[in-house]
């Protein structure tokens, strides 16, 4: 497997996380399954809301548009592309940004941990880690095309 | 590294014919995978919410247990065949999911409608440290006929007075209550001096005596129950014990005009009797 295929596979994995936290913020679902730390007080924070969207939608968003891109990317008029794989780097960088700024709040403003989060977390941690490997890979091939 | 992307099938290089049928096969393998997490993760969503929403936490009311009569805050009309109880924590995030999730719609049709009386009664859990700030605070409303607007502003804005936000809740508090009191010097003299600290410790009480150990708990008809539930199953609990009582519910719903005493709306709360 290539490493655009492992970020579709782990998107989709993110995308569905964040549906779960999604529906829950929506009342669908009606409590959260946690084990560890603190998801209700975390998911009903003023912070679990960001531009009038519960952050766990925008999450769902982050992770539709890295499927989106993961799978565009296994496409042949895509397979070599510099400027996806950078497209690809930038979003996942994005998410990390976003993400450690989350995980800020969690630590010292909200004083709670959600299992959920964290989970997130290392999700977009792999995304951004295999981003810069399929970049690197991407410009190798330049490179060796090149010579 | 670029004999690796020609084996993937991204490369354009000499052997590129046996490459593709390699990488054909890998692509059908790689979006079965992604069919079967698709499936699994939508059978896992519907799963949870349908478990999740499952009511496991319901017993009968013990009917040895003391006699709820003027405690607490009531809102509806007096006459309503069927009063429901909610014991409840301000600073409990579920019963804040209730309050604004689902409570709204409980109002609108089946307190506005005429089926129910709503009577919340405190009951702060020791886990929250600003809860009982909270629910003297609400009583302080009360007294100037505010509570359930009161009520409604606590929860809206449970973050921003609850333990995690601050740990000088009466200030916060007095600047929520002083948005919806008509006379603020009255309301914050009554959470300086805890005035309402007594009230609380009854429904606390109250709440002790009838074995209630979380929140939020509601009492429809013979039935406890200890967890957070959506609109449809209040009100499939209430038809119910209705039904059972023997009394008729008024048959429109949804006629918000009708709830002369819903908090929120300009009538403001009606106490107890």
């Amino acid at each position: 497997m290539t490493k655009r295929m492992w970020m579709a596979l782990i998107s989709l994995a993110g995308l569905f996380l964040g549906a779960y936290l999604t529906l829950y913020k929506f009342g669908v679902i009606g409590t959260l399954a946690c084990n560890v730390g603190s998801c209700e007080r975390v998911q009903t924070s003023r912070w679990s809301i960001f531009l009038g969207l519960p952050v766990a939608t925008w999450g769902v968003g982050f992770y539709v548009l890295m499927l989106a891109l993961s799978i565009a990317g296994l496409q042949p008029r895509f397979a070599e592309s510099r400027r996806l794989s950078l497209g690809i780097v930038l979003l996942a960088g994005w998410g990390v940004v976003f993400t450690a700024w989350l995980n800020y709040l969690e630590a010292f403003v909200i004083n709670a941990w959600c299992e959920w989060c964290l989970g997130s977390a290392a999700i977009v941690v792999v995304l951004f880690v295999l981003a810069v490997t399929d970049l690197r890979e991407t410009r190798a091939i330049e490179g060796g095309d090149e010579e | 590294m670029a004999n690796k992307r020609v084996e993937t099938g991204r490369g354009r290089k000499p052997g590129v014919v046996k490459a593709s049928k390699k990488s054909s096969t890998s692509n059908r393998a790689f979006y079965l995978i992604i069919a079967v997490i698709a499936i699994g993760g939508i059978a896992a969503l519907t799963y949870a919410s349908t478990r999740s929403n499952a009511i496991v936490n319901a017993s009968p009311v013990d009917t040895t247990l003391p006699l709820v009569k003027s405690e607490g805050y009531v809102m509806g009309s007096p006459t309503a065949p069927l009063e429901v109880i909610e014991f409840g924590d301000f600073e409990c995030p579920q019963c804040g999911r209730f309050a604004t999730l689902t409570e709204p719609d409980v109002r609108k049709n089946l307190v506005g409608g005429g089926s129910i009386r709503l009577r919340y009664i405190d009951f702060p859990l020791p886990m929250h440290p600003n809860t009982w700030n909270a629910s003297r605070a609400a009583a302080c409303a009360d007294e100037q006929g505010k509570f359930w607007e009161m009520h409604d502003a606590l929860f809206a804005n449970q973050d921003h007075w609850d333990g995690a936000a601050t740990s000088n809740p009466d200030k916060v508090l007095k600047q929520i209550g002083d948005q919806i009191v008509p006379d603020k010097s009255k309301f914050e003299h009554c959470v300086d001096t805890k005035q309402t600290q007594a009230k609380v410790q009854a429904h606390w009480r109250l709440a002790e005596a009838r074995h209630v150990n979380g929140t939020p708990t509601f009492v429809i008809g013979d039935q406890q129950i200890g967890q957070v539930i959506n609109y449809d199953q209040f009100k499939q609990l209430v038809d119910s014990a209705i039904a059972k009582s023997g009394k008729t519910a008024p048959a429109a719903e949804g006629d918000a005009a009708k709830a002369t005493t819903v908090g929120g709306a300009k009538d403001g709360s009606k106490k107890a009797p």
